[in-house]
């Protein structure tokens, strides 16, 4: 530091500390990531940067500013918005009119009993067929989802990672039927399975064989479709699931590491696959983080990849896409969530992204409408056409604040990466399921944040709107797309020649067995008009079916409440409670059908527990009547369903009516928790459930409603 | 009382009804418990009740849910108690085990609960005892504990069924030697889990190491041989062996006596065990209520009477109380 800039910062500390009545060394403020913030950034603070060099530019080694030279100079962002729902039909007319509006790319949202590898027909997905996404269940489907949209000049990206190989392949054919030869396929598939297991939760096999899975498809690719990503290696869901910034850095990159070694496994030479790995990250409300992130995510990337021995500079470069946060976003005034996005999507842009998600106000509430996803897309398009965001490259670059948090945020990152390497590398982690906790953990923290007010939400816990206002839904009938859907099916089956489709089948298992490439020969049988399904069960003949053995945080939520009154009532309510009764409240928080959403039920259930509630966790995936089995044998006081993926109007009530077959004089209290459009509350409370907890909801006071109903209820009885 | 014939019947309300009633610290509840106890003991069952211990993580739940699952295609029914170490600060708890049971929890021919062992001694929780006698009379084959196994509790446990398996990862065999000087006694069957993969040959040379320690054990001559067996829960391999053998422990136990001997000694113990419980709630009221001891130990600190003989008059008064 120059004798200037030292007699100036002590001045400029004088004036700070006059102003604010603070010391300066405890003016900085905390981030989740345990990141200290100062109030001013100098010079001083770029000096010695471990992983920036201040003197790179755009394109350059290590791509810190951004992955080429021109960037969005040349060509902006590609406007991606991921979407789908209903049939292929609806999912294709959507598509054709968001094209029409400036969209750029494609992103297919696939429902989850396609992901889970089910077929239509199956009774384990009453609940789930065209909700969340879009229903496919042979090639025909894939053919009609993109009708007139030519296949050799869209491109497209799929979140598919558990039924990867039937999908990846009705994809494959629908374009060879197109006409398209799978060399000219463009796009991207997501098909990074270590994240399913720590938070996404649509794996379908173990995760050795689901390894295998991926390299094949890394493998195939490489081969044999040039332009298309094998890969998009994410990090956004881990952020959604509630991982803080570090967290979701590092163990992307770390899953990264470990994609790179499944593919080196198979002989393949590190520059022939490394430049088709994509990535993936959220965008949170954390402004100026987020950009770093995406500058430090480049910046490691491309020295993990250097010490790989990659030659190629583009192996050594990350591309990714960004999604802004959907978590972030409120059912409370939902208009506050075009604000959020704006900001979010600005973030992002300013971290250099190649491509972007913009959420819709009514996140939290539905998938949707056609007018909310128009501002959505809108969103990204005023930002290229009238900020001017797209004339300078990396204009934060230089920025004391900004370069000397990307190198923390690098330096955060690093550290874990080389503990997760040193223990034996990703695959091994998340098989004990400590990443998984390790997140569980920091979304506990967050919602005790929220809770207890110290973060505050506008709308949720703070300034709240007196007037909430109404906004329209977009209203799936499941029951309408599974009949059609059951039709199509049918057809198939009776049309097809099942000689074939038998034969490609055994191929696939021999396949499976003699661990040869599987790819291949899953496009085969597709193309002779197999399922989804049947393709995937017969590799569950040989891989088996993945049951996740869930761990819980513990203590975590109680810890951010010492002493705080609310929470103390709740707990003596407890105590009182076991008194009278002889036993503690028993609530048993479930999921069923297909969704695996599980951060809010896990939250839930260790913050009850902190409270003094015993409180039993089902797994995932439960039917109704396994629910309603485990609550009878436990003798649970009440059920909280915790339900997002819009299954609840068939699930819920299948679940009543179990537990009144079961035992017709159950006293058993229901309650509801999740995304319910209001448009729903009385149905449900028609269904005798006795609470509903939307999102946003204070645990805290969930569980004084909760306590007071089976209070209530054991008295009405006695 | 209807609650019995309903149990009976196997109705799965009642038998958790019932097992609330056992688990419950409330008076009433007590009396109603002991009075449905004494019931359903004249209405013994076939049941077999078999023991899993062993320290956490071990994978006895999933142990339990593959065994469980090998079971039930054979048609035996299967009523599982899970008692679980869990419990918060504020003494609340997550009861996680059933998600390690997924196949077995939705047979219609189980019955899983799980119990918050509330940190009482012995990893055993109150009533599991009776809720075991509750299973036995609704016609449970099988009745399966599972608890955590640290030390001292393995010992309890062992008072509560047939018999007492522990179960063990690949590796634990180096601790054989010291700390569990006692282990030989009280386990009939070993089972050495997670013999796959990576693991296998580890737990090949635990089960080994485990086989030469209980060759040390000096058996009374007509008790079943104990049984070292190598498992893999995931894998669902050896659970053949583990059927045999309980099969084979208890034919033979049957044949000298020894099985219905072990449950007159534990029938006697229980009585042992609630009779000192009666006497020592009464005890405790007593010097609750006399207030003896704090005017005795003012006198022994003023120098006015010797510490024993202090102890001696306050001993005999409350026993003539
Ligand atoms: C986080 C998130 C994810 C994460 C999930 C991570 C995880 N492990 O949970 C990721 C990124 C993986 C994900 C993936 C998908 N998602 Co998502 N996701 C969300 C999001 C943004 C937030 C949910 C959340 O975790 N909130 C934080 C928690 C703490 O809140 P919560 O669960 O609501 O719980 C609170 C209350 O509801 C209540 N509560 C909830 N349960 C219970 C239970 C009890 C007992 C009690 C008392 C209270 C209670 O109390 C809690 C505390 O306040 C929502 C939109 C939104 N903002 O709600 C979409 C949303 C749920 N997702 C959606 C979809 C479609 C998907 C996908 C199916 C997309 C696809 N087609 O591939 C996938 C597949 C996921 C799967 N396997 O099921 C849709 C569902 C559409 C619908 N309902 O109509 C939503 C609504 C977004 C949207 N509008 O499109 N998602
Ligand atoms: N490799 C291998 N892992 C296993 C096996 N059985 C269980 N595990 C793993 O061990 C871990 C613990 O399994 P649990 O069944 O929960 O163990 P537990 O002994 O019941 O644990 P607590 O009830 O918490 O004491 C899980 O991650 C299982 O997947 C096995 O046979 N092989
Ligand atoms: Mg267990």
């Amino acid at each position: 530091m120059t004798k200037k800039n030292s007699e100036n910062y002590t001045k400029w500390q004088k004036s700070f500390e006059r102003e604010t009545k603070v010391n300066l060394s405890e003016a900085s403020s905390d981030t989740d990531e345990g990141i200290k913030i100062k109030p001013v950034y100098t010079k001083a603070d770029i000096e010695n940067l471990s992983f920036v060099d201040n003197d790179s530019l755009p394109g350059q080694l290590p791509y810190t500013r951004g992955p080429k030279a021109s960037m969005y100079t040349n060509r902006p962002w590609t406007i991606r918005q991921y979407a789908g729902f209903s049939t292929a039909e609806e999912s294709n007319d959507f598509y054709k009119k968001n094209l029409k509006s400036g969209q750029k790319g494609l992103s297919v949202a696939f429902d989850l009993p396609t992901h889970r590898g089910y077929d239509s027909d199956d009774d384990l997905v009453m609940g789930d067929v065209g909700k969340a996404g879009v229903a496919i269940d042979t090639v025909e489907d894939m053919k009609i989802l993109f009708k007139d949209i030519p296949l050799d000049q869209m491109s497209v990206s799929m979140t598919m990672n558990g039924a990867v190989l039937p999908v990846l392949s009705s994809f494959v054919v629908a374009g060879e039927e197109q006409n398209v030869n799978k060399n000219l396929l463009s796009g991207t598939i997501q098909n990074d399975i270590l994240k399913e297991f720590m938070v996404r939760n649509t794996y379908i096999y173990p995760p050795d064989p689901s390894m295998k899975i991926v390299a094949d498809i890394i493998e195939f690719t490489s081969k044999e479709m040039p332009r298309f990503n094998s890969i998009s290696i994410s990090g956004y869901h881990m952020q959604e699931a509630g991982a803080d910034n570090v967290l979701e850095l590092a163990y992307t990159l770390a899953d990264g590491m470990e994609y790179v070694r499944a593919a080196l496994s198979k002989g393949l030479d590190i520059d022939d696959f490394a430049p088709r790995l994509s990535f993936f990250f959220a965008i949170g409300t954390d402004f100026f983080m987020e950009i770093a992130k995406l500058r430090a995510a480049r910046t490691l990337w491309y020295k993990i990849m250097r010490d790989f021995g990659a030659k190629n500079e583009k192996s050594m470069i990350l591309r990714t896409h960004c999604q802004t946060s959907g978590v972030s976003l409120t059912e409370k005034d939902p208009y506050n969530n075009i604000i959020r996005t704006s900001y979010e999507a600005l973030s992002a842009i300013l971290g250099g992204t190649q491509s972007l998600h913009t959420n819709s106000f009514d996140e939290a509430i539905a998938l949707p409408t056609d007018e909310s996803a128009r501002i959505a897309r809108n969103t990204q398009l005023i930002l290229q056409n009238e900020t001017g965001v797209t004339n300078t490259v990396d204009p934060l670059a230089g920025s004391y604040f900004i370069e000397s948090l990307t190198d923390e945020l690098s330096k955060k990152a690093w550290e874990i990466i080389e503990e997760i390497e040193s223990l034996g590398g990703m695959t091994k982690a998340v098989k004990a399921g400590v990443p998984k906790l390790k997140i569980e953990e920091s979304a506990t923290k967050k919602q005790a944040k929220v809770d207890s007010g110290s973060r505050v939400v506008v709308g949720v816990n703070k300034f709240k709107n007196p007037k909430e206002p109404k906004v329209d839904v977009r209203v799936i009938d499941n029951n309408r797309v599974r009949d059609d859907q059951i039709k199509k099916i049918n057809d198939i089956k009776a049309s097809r020649d099942q000689k074939a489709v038998d034969e490609s089948l055994v191929k696939l298992v021999t396949a499976a067995k003699e661990d040869s490439n599987l790819l291949a020969c899953s496009i085969d049988a597709i193309k002779n008009r197999a399922t989804v399904g049947e393709v995937s069960k017969a590799l569950e003949q040989v891989y088996g079916r993945h049951f996740a053995t869930s761990l819980s945080v513990s203590g975590v939520y109680g810890k951010h409440f010492e002493g705080d009154e609310d929470f103390m009532n709740v707990a003596e309510k407890v105590n009182t409670f076991e008194e009278e009764n002889g036993r503690r409240p028993r609530v048993l928080i479930v999921k069923m059908g297909q969704d695996g959403h599980d951060r809010g039920a896990k939250i839930v259930a260790t913050s009850f527990a902190d409270m003094g509630f015993d409180v039993d966790m089902g797994p995932l995936f439960q039917s109704p009547r396994d629910v309603a089995k485990d609550a009878i044998e436990n003798d649970v006081h009440a059920i909280g369903v915790s339900t997002l993926a819009a299954g609840h109007k068939t699930l819920v009530p299948e679940l009543m009516k179990s537990l009144k077959e079961m035992d017709p004089k159950s006293k058993i209290v229901v309650f509801v928790g999740g995304v319910i459009p209001e448009q729903d509350y009385d149905f449900l409370y028609e269904n005798n459930i006795s609470a509903i907890f939307g999102p946003g909801s204070n645990i805290i006071e969930s569980a004084e409603t909760v306590i007071n109903l089976i209070s209530d209820k054991i008295h009405k009885d006695n | 009382m209807q609650l019995v014939e309903k149990i009976v019947k196997g109705e799965r309300a009642a038998i958790a009804k019932a097992i609330t009633l056992v688990e419950s610290s409330r008076e009433n509840d007590k009396k109603e418990s002991r009075k449905l106890i004494s019931e359903l003991l004249n209405k013994p069952g076939k049941s077999i009740r078999v023991g899993f211990s062993g320290p956490p993580g071990v994978g006895k739940s999933t142990f339990i849910e593959s065994f469980g699952r090998y079971l039930v295609e054979k048609n035996y029914k299967l009523g599982i108690l899970a008692i679980d170490p869990s419990s918060q600060i504020t003494g609340g708890s997550i009861l996680g085990d059933k998600t390690r049971m997924i196949e077995i929890s939705k047979n219609p021919n189980t019955f899983i609960r799980s119990t918050p062992s509330r940190g009482s001694l012995g990893g055993i929780s109150i009533g599991t005892r009776e809720a075991s006698i509750i299973l036995d009379a609704a016609g449970y084959d099988f009745i399966f504990i599972e608890t955590v196994g640290v030390g001292q509790s393995e010992i309890m446990a062992t008072n509560l069924v047939d018999i007492f398996s522990l179960i063990v990862g690949p590796g634990s065999g180096d601790e054989l030697q010291g700390i569990k000087k006692g282990i030989t006694e009280y386990a009939d069957i070993f089972i050495v889990n997670k013999n796959d993969g990576d693991l296998k040959s580890e737990a090949s040379r635990t089960a080994s190491d485990y086989k030469s320690a209980i060759s040390y054990y000096k058996k009374s001559n007509d008790t079943a041989d104990k049984e070292v067996l190598l498992v893999s829960a995931i894998e669902q391999s050896g659970m053949e062996n583990v059927i045999e053998t309980i099969q084979n422990i208890v034919s033979q136990n049957k044949k000298n006596k020894n099985f219905e001997e072990r449950r007159a000694k534990q029938f006697t113990y229980w009585i042992e065990e609630e009779v000192r419980e009666i006497i020592q709630f009464n005890i405790q009221r007593k010097i609750k209520a006399d207030g003896s001891i704090s005017q005795f130990s003012q006198k022994v600190m003023d120098g006015k009477i010797q510490m024993f003989d202090a102890i001696e008059a306050i001993t005999k008064n409350l026993q003539s109380k």
